[in-house]
Formats: structure tokens, C-alpha cells, sequence
């Protein structure tokens, strides 16, 4: 009988358990990545290398347009490496990739921008 | 013997030339020219008998059909009716591409980076110009983001601009990518075989060994031509709620 009972009950948060993982993604901080973990981190490689990309492209086009030559480029680059930095924040986060996502803070959503102020100085 | 990246050449099939471009009508037009048929046909001759139970071919049309409205509508609610068309064109054009790119001696358009760039700039350009026509120039507070300092202003709003442009570039980096890299390695492992098989004694024994793992990889490149659709189907639907939303 108490046995039986221990069982069900391991069962229980056996269920529970599989339940949490589905609702969360898969991301139970246990640290193991799922599927859906291993397509974002593709998707984060992509998102940083395009956001540096636009930087530089735009850092050669200002250091042309203004003959601040090499200065654009620096400047450019750490904005594109924030940028980069912002994409994978929010992809990681849900804000952006994820279907019909709503943030808790609706009025508030970008708010991870200012965290990373600091990688450009 | 084979270079794995010879099968990404584009090859002229009606060479044409106007005005000093060269507009010849290649083995990638003929795979688009393909793609969007097959998927017309499909979705014509499936749903001509319109029966209560469907057969397979229905099924298959109702099912793709299903699937984008479902991604759409949760993406973007009511109002993403009238982008259903967008979405679901992109979604078969790239989904068609992938997948007949599968068919061996075919051609993969959506391994061309000139091709993913196009429908991601379309892709980009509609959903900034949804914006900019709906929220007029309210739409650029899109850069901007609530409760920011002033000071940090002109920073953020550099960033955010970079962050969005990056956008078209990712999105067709990614399905390209994808493609190529899948194709070079069935090529590379294709390649392994005949030229085990072509040596002698034991090597010839092993020339199934690279058989066996592309026949998985056959399957995992179907998979990955699905998901690559998909993807760059909720992106679009993602990009389009941000301009209609403006968070």
C-alpha cells in the first residue's frame, strides 16, 4: 500500500516535471541543452556575425562620406558588437523569436538594451 | 574527381543578354520557374475534388495551409489576415526550393545567397514599409525604447538602428548557410564512397560505411530544408509584428 503510494506520488512529479520542461522550452537550467536550445545558438552565431557586418559596413561608409578614416570603423564596430549582443539577448530571451511571445512587462520590453551600454565604451 | 562545390555553379541554359546585362535564363531560373508551378499545381490539383474526407494529396495542401495560417495568427493575431498571403508565398517559394534541391541532379536556388538576399530584403522592405504606412513617423519610435535615459538616447537609437538592419543580412545568412553547408556534405560523403569503392580490397568493403551516413544525412537535410522554411516563415511573421505592433 505504501508502497504503491510512493510510487504514484514519484509518478506525480515525474509528470510535472515533463510538463515544466514543455512549458519552458526545455530550459530547466539544468544546464543540458535541448533541440530547441541548439537552434538557437546556431541562430545566435548568425545574429552576432550580421550585426557586426552592419556596423562595419556602416562605420567604411561614414569614414567616406566624413574622411574620418579609421575612426567610423572603430566606432562602428562596437556598436555592431552591441547590436550583435542585443540580437542574441533578445532571440535567448524570447522577445524576438519565439510565436505570439508576450513579455511580462509589455511597456518594457527592449529593456535589455540598457545592459549593454557598457560593451561600447 | 568531384568538387563538392561545383554543384553550386550557375550554368546558362538560354544565354540572353539586354542591354549590356547578362539576364540569360539559367539552370536556377528553371528551378524557381519549377518551384513556383509544382507549388501552384499542388495546391490547385489537390483541392479540385474539395471532399469532406480529404485524400492524401488534400491532405497534404490542407496541412502546409493550416500550419502557416496557425503561424500567422498566433504571430500576429486577427489583423494578420491580410499578410496570410504574403506569408504563406514566402513560406512555398523557399519550402519548394529546399525541398526540390533534394531531388538528386536538381539545383538548389536557396543555395545562392543573391537569392536568399532578395526575399530577405522583400521580406525586410515590406514589414518597414507596413510600419512607416501604418504608424507614419511614429514608426521610428520603434528605435527607441521606453523609460530610456535622454543621455543614453543617441547611443541606444544607433544600436537599435543596427540591430534592425542586421535583420535581412541574418535572415538570409542563415538559410544559406544552411543549404550549402548541407549540400557540400553529402557531396563530400558521396565523393568518400566512389572513391573507396574505386580502390581496392578493403577500402572497397568500406565504401558503404560513408553510403550509410548519407543516407541519414539525406534525411536530416529534408528536415533542415522543412525548418529553414519555417524559420524564415515566423521571422517574416515576427518582422511584420513589430512594424504593426511597434512594441
Amino acid at each position: 500500500m505504501n508502497d504503491k503510494s510512493g510510487e504514484l506520488a514519484r509518478k506525480i512529479r515525474e509528470a510535472q516535471e515533463r510538463q515544466r520542461q514543455i512549458v519552458t522550452g526545455g530550459n530547466d537550467g539544468s544546464g543540458e541543452p535541448g533541440k530547441d536550445e541548439k537552434g538557437k545558438a546556431l541562430r545566435a552565431g548568425t545574429d552576432l556575425v550580421a550585426a557586426l557586418a552592419v556596423g562595419i559596413f556602416l562605420g567604411y561608409w561614414v569614414d567616406r562620406w566624413l574622411d574620418t578614416k579609421p575612426w567610423g570603423v572603430i566606432f562602428f564596430v562596437f556598436v555592431g558588437f552591441a547590436a550583435g549582443f542585443l540580437n542574441i539577448y533578445r532571440s535567448q530571451t524570447g522577445q524576438d523569436y519565439k510565436v505570439g511571445f508576450k513579455p511580462t512587462a509589455p511597456d518594457a520590453p527592449k529593456d535589455g538594451a540598457s545592459g549593454e551600454d557598457g560593451k561600447t565604451d | 574527381m568531384a568538387n563538392p562545390l561545383q554543384q553550386f555553379v550557375i550554368k546558362p541554359l538560354i544565354p540572353l543578354n539586354i542591354g549590356g546585362y547578362d539576364v540569360s535564363f539559367t539552370q536556377s531560373s528553371l528551378w524557381m520557374g519549377l518551384a513556383v508551378i509544382s507549388a501552384t499545381l499542388l495546391m490547385t490539383l489537390s483541392m479540385r475534388s474539395k471532399s469532406v474526407v480529404p485524400n492524401r494529396w488534400q491532405n497534404v495542401t490542407e496541412m502546409i495551409y493550416e500550419f502557416v495560417a496557425g503561424m500567422v495568427h498566433e504571430a500576429l493575431g486577427h489583423e494578420g489576415r491580410k499578410y496570410f498571403a504574403f506569408v504563406f508565398s514566402v513560406f512555398m517559394i523557399v519550402l519548394m526550393g529546399n525541398m526540390l534541391g533534394m531531388i538528386p541532379y536538381s539545383f538548389t536556388f536557396t543555395s545562392h545567397i543573391v537569392v536568399t538576399g532578395t526575399l530577405a530584403l522583400m521580406v525586410f522592405l515590406t514589414a518597414t514599409l507596413v510600419g512607416i504606412f501604418r504608424h507614419g513617423l511614429h514608426f521610428f519610435t520603434l528605435f527607441l525604447p521606453a523609460g530610456l535615459p535622454i543621455f543614453l538616447a543617441p547611443l541606444i537609437i544607433l544600436i537599435e538602428i543596427v540591430s534592425y538592419l542586421s535583420r535581412p543580412i541574418s535572415l538570409s545568412v542563415r538559410l544559406f548557410a544552411n543549404m550549402v553547408a548541407g549540400h557540400t556534405m553529402m557531396k563530400v560523403f558521396a565523393g568518400f564512397s566512389v572513391m573507396m569503392a574505386a580502390s581496392s580490397g578493403l577500402g572497397m568493403a568500406g565504401a558503404v560505411l560513408p553510403l550509410l551516413i548519407n543516407t541519414a544525412l539525406v534525411g536530416l537535410e529534408i528536415l533542415i530544408a522543412f525548418i529553414q522554411a519555417y524559420v524564415f516563415a515566423v521571422l517574416t511573421c515576427m518582422y511584420l509584428k513589430d512594424a504593426i505592433e511597434l512594441h
